[in-house]
């Protein structure tokens, strides 16, 4: 039987990270009403959207009508837990509990619960959080890999009576390094384990086991460090804070007109005309001396003209 | 005789971005990027090998959103468009580059490359995912599938049906676009629970990858490490655990071998460099400065960027290469001593890094695998199949919960910026298995409404939208699809248990959200 009595965590403030109900603004969502109404009178005859029309919700709904809490492992030693609750259920203690209700305190009372069926009492020990009103999300540092997790969102009266008001499901979160398990058929000694366990974390043989791991996650060697998911986001990489600069660049552009059906060469290179006759080319231009002979060679080979741009460039 | 098998593995997955009701989508260049510079070098890569004989094996993960995406008509013509407009500007720029033959060179390989591009996607008819079925049926890749929609798993394991759902959704598309049963499966994130092979196996899924500690950490104790797979405990599912040492060597933002100075600086594209007015109309059109895919410098190691030069690339992506093997055959040959049996090296990749983020990644390949087949015989390229046939009995263990994301397990996917989309996705999970079990049978337009439900749900649960939000960059995109597939999901099963489906506006979404015709809402059990 798990005594029945507050056990306050204390963990550093900066460890319990409370994170708020996250809402994005409310934006201009392409699938609003009207939207849709104009694209239903696009594509298909007015007649048929004759049915008076379901409104298309713009924003998800802050809650669904149900009494739950949810769990998820994120790590050897975090788990996330969601709830909500109807303000029936918060309206029915109300009504009950009378002035207790206002001294009694929100709380998530999460048990161990592993290796057992739990049923409510049997808990190997359990801890409460207290949870602000308006919470509806919480990250609970359970500091137990490799263990089993339930949780009840209650209320923790005054008098230290505690009300369940939702049970959560019940997860189990991984090790967080090897099992002390060994299996009699694959037997493998304690220290050419430890060599395996080093060279697939990738960290040679010496490794002491479970240091490997941490050295990994020192290293970051994980996917989607190096690469997004999918392709890059078209950003450039922003240069970083305070780093001033300059960067310049010169082009030349070289435009003409001659007769439409003529042929035109730059530099010996022959060029398309436009069906004016005009033609715009554009080079980089870098230090030094461009001679730039431009021929125009009428389309009977009769009459030729040539002008020769010479451009010098330096910088300084 | 070889002393071990390596195992290359590629994950080639892209989220389904395909917006007909745009002219213009920036995110679907994701989707022509991907084939531009990594589908495309690695299908070219193949045909080589194939050509010159050499008996190659690799693993490959199509995502079946990827595979309806390079079968979509829409996006076929799209990436036409795209690939002729990067032709025309790469002949501008052999023009503009001509007083520059340091860069003009340069233009004249992205010219050649686009048009290289242009030629082998029609070649294949437009649909690429039939290149690589061509050289799966040759024997050499083995292509394995992934989640529908590369949902992130353990974060559905209070909604199972939803896992059942992307893993049998996923598993009769493969059936369908590559004319066989898969053998094996790549776990979105490799995000693995141990039960989940239960669903593997109801699938008709031999094995599957993990991250090195979904191995390491299981119980009980593994006796190879991650030197050969395991059976998952009640299931015979096979697990196959990565190993680290090779992935970084390549993945290591430090050590890794992308980051050698003559390789080609990805972040130098001259869509950010050159003069606005010439290059506006190669850029998105609402005039935003994106990634052109042509870029002159190599990364040099400061900021004063060097002009790349491909062969200097070229001789280091071949010096890396036999590194790569060097370092392998060590390793083999010190595990099997250790062992007393050949190890297994399990390395697996993005496929986007090769190409995409590391230019010369797909030569690096091609040098490797060249190398392994001709040059030595430690280590012999093995698939996941091909390693069981050979080496069925293997211990029994449950793996751990893992993943390859961030600090090793669902932190990525589950943080202050992306948790809130969790009790949407299971709500929506719950009323699909309600739909599902409320309409036994059907037909008509509720059928229509049903599966079109399935698909909108499916869709939402794509683990790159809250990797996207997770990163903290760009993440309006990825909170708009996860909301719309939301909204569109609610609106479908209210209209349903109305009686009220409304014909128009379910073509319309129909229409936008086309993937996976042949889905059966009856699968969410």
């Amino acid at each position: 039987m798990a005594k029945v009595k507050t056990q306050t965590i204390k963990r550093k403030a900066t460890r319990q990270r409370k994170s708020v109900v996250t809402r994005e603004p409310a934006k201009k969502e392409i699938f609003g009403a009207q939207q849709v109404a104009v694209e239903q009178a696009k594509f298909y005859p007015p007649q048929q959207a004759s049915r008076p029309a379901r409104v298309m919700p713009q924003e998800l709904p802050f809650g669904y009508g149900q009494d739950k809490i949810i769990l998820q492992v994120r790590d050897p030693w975090w788990i996330h837990a969601y709830w909500e609750v109807r303000s029936q259920i918060f309206d029915a203690l109300r009504e009950q509990l009378k002035d207790d209700f206002y001294k009694a305190r929100r709380v998530l009372r999460v048990y161990d619960v592993s290796y057992i069926i739990f049923n409510g009492k049997n808990a190997n020990r359990f801890f409460d959080i207290h949870i602000h009103e308006h919470s509806n999300n919480w990250y609970i540092d359970t500091g137990g890999p490799g263990r089993s997790w339930c949780v009840d969102f209650g209320l923790l009266l005054a008098d230290g009576r505690f009300i369940t008001i939702v049970r959560s499901n019940t997860v189990a979160t991984p090790l967080a390094g090897p099992s002390w398990i060994t299996d009699e058929e694959w037997m493998i000694p304690d220290d050419a384990f430890a060599r395996l366990y080093g060279m697939g974390f990738g960290f040679g043989r010496s490794s002491p086991v479970g240091k490997a791991w941490q050295e990994r996650l020192k290293k970051a060697l994980f996917s989607g460090v190096f690469a997004s998911p999918g392709m890059a986001s078209p950003v450039k990489k922003i240069p970083g804070a305070r780093k001033f600069w300059l960067a310049v660049n010169t082009e030349l552009i070289v435009y003409g007109a001659t007769e439409p059906d003529a042929k035109v060469t730059v530099q010996g290179n022959p060029i398309n005309l436009r069906p004016d006759g005009t033609f715009t080319l554009r080079f980089a231009l870098p230090d030094g001396k461009q001679v730039i002979p431009v021929k125009a060679v009428s389309c009977d080979n009769q009459e030729e003209r040539a002008i020769t741009p010479v451009v010098n460039k330096e910088t300084k | 005789m070889n002393k071990g098998y390596l195992c290359l593995v590629l994950h080639c997955h892209l989220p389904y971005v395909r917006h007909p009701e745009h002219e213009n989508f920036l995110e679907e260049d994701w989707l022509y990027e991907g084939i531009t510079e990594t589908y495309i070098p690695l299908i070219l890569l193949f045909e080589r090998l194939l050509n010159d004989g050499v008996d190659f094996r690799l693993t490959m993960s199509l995502s079946p959103t990827l595979i309806s995406m390079l079968g979509d008509r829409l996006l076929q013509d799209r990436y036409i468009k795209h690939i002729n407009r990067l032709i025309e500007l790469a002949h501008r720029e052999v023009e503009r580059t001509r007083w520059q033959p340091e860069f003009q060179h340069l233009a004249n390989m992205y010219l050649g490359r686009f048009y290289e591009c242009r030629n082998t996607f029609e070649r294949y008819h437009r649909n690429l995912a039939d290149a690589f079925k061509s050289f799966q049926d040759a024997g050499k890749l083995e292509i394995i599938t992934c989640g529908a929609t590369h949902g992130y798993l353990p974060l559905m394991e209070v909604v199972r049906p939803s896992i059942r759902a992307q893993i049998k959704v996923a598993v009769s598309h493969y059936e369908k676009a590559l004319g066989a049963k898969p053998r094996g499966i790549w776990l979105p994130e490799c995000g693995f629970v141990p039960g989940f092979d239960e669903l593997l196996k109801e699938a008709g899924l031999k094995y599957f990858f993990s991250d090195a500690h979904g191995v390491l950490h299981g119980s009980p104790r593994p006796k190879y490490g991650v030197f050969a797979p395991v059976y998952c405990k009640g299931t015979g599912v096979a697990c196959f655990g990565r190993d680290l040492e090779s992935s970084k060597q390549v993945w290591s933002s430090i050590e890794g071998y992308p980051g050698d100075y003559n390789y080609r600086e990805f972040y130098r594209d001259i869509g950010f460099d050159l003069d606005y007015e010439y290059i506006r109309p190669y850029i998105h059109p609402d005039g935003v400065r994106i990634n052109t895919g042509i870029k002159y410098y190599r990364i040099t190691g400061s900021e004063n960027k060097q002009p790349y030069n491909p062969c200097a690339a070229q001789e280091k992506a071949a010096e890396q290469a036999g590194n790569f093997m060097f370092n392998r055959q060590k390793q083999v040959e010190y595990l099997c001593d250790f062992m007393g049996k050949k190890p297994l090296i399990v390395s697996p990749y993005d496929a986007e890094l090769f190409g995409h983020w590391w230019y010369e990644g797909v030569m690096w390949l091609e040098f490797l695998l060249r190398k392994v087949v001709f040059d030595q015989d430690q280590i012999r390229l093995v698939t996941p199949s091909e390693y069981l046939a050979e080496n069925p009995r293997n211990q029994v263990i449950t793996p751990s919960l893992s993943s390859w994301g961030w600090k090793g397990y669902s932190e990525m996917w589950l943080q202050g910026a992306n948790d809130w989309i969790y009790r949407h996705l299971h709500a929506a999970s719950e009323r699909m298995t309600e739909l599902a079990k409320s309409y036994p049978e059907t037909g008509g337009l509720v059928k229509r409404a049903l599966n079109q439900a399935l698909r909108e749900l499916l869709l939402a649960q794509s683990s790159d939208w809250a990797f996207i939000m997770g990163t903290g960059t760009h993440t309006s995109y990825a909170v708009k699809r996860t909301k719309d597939h939301l909204l569109r999901f609610a609106r479908l099963y209210e209209d349903i248990k109305a009686g009220a489906i409304d014909e128009g506006w379910l073509s319309d979404i129909e229409y936008k959200d086309n993937l996976f015709p042949e889905i059966d809402y009856r699968v969410h059990q």
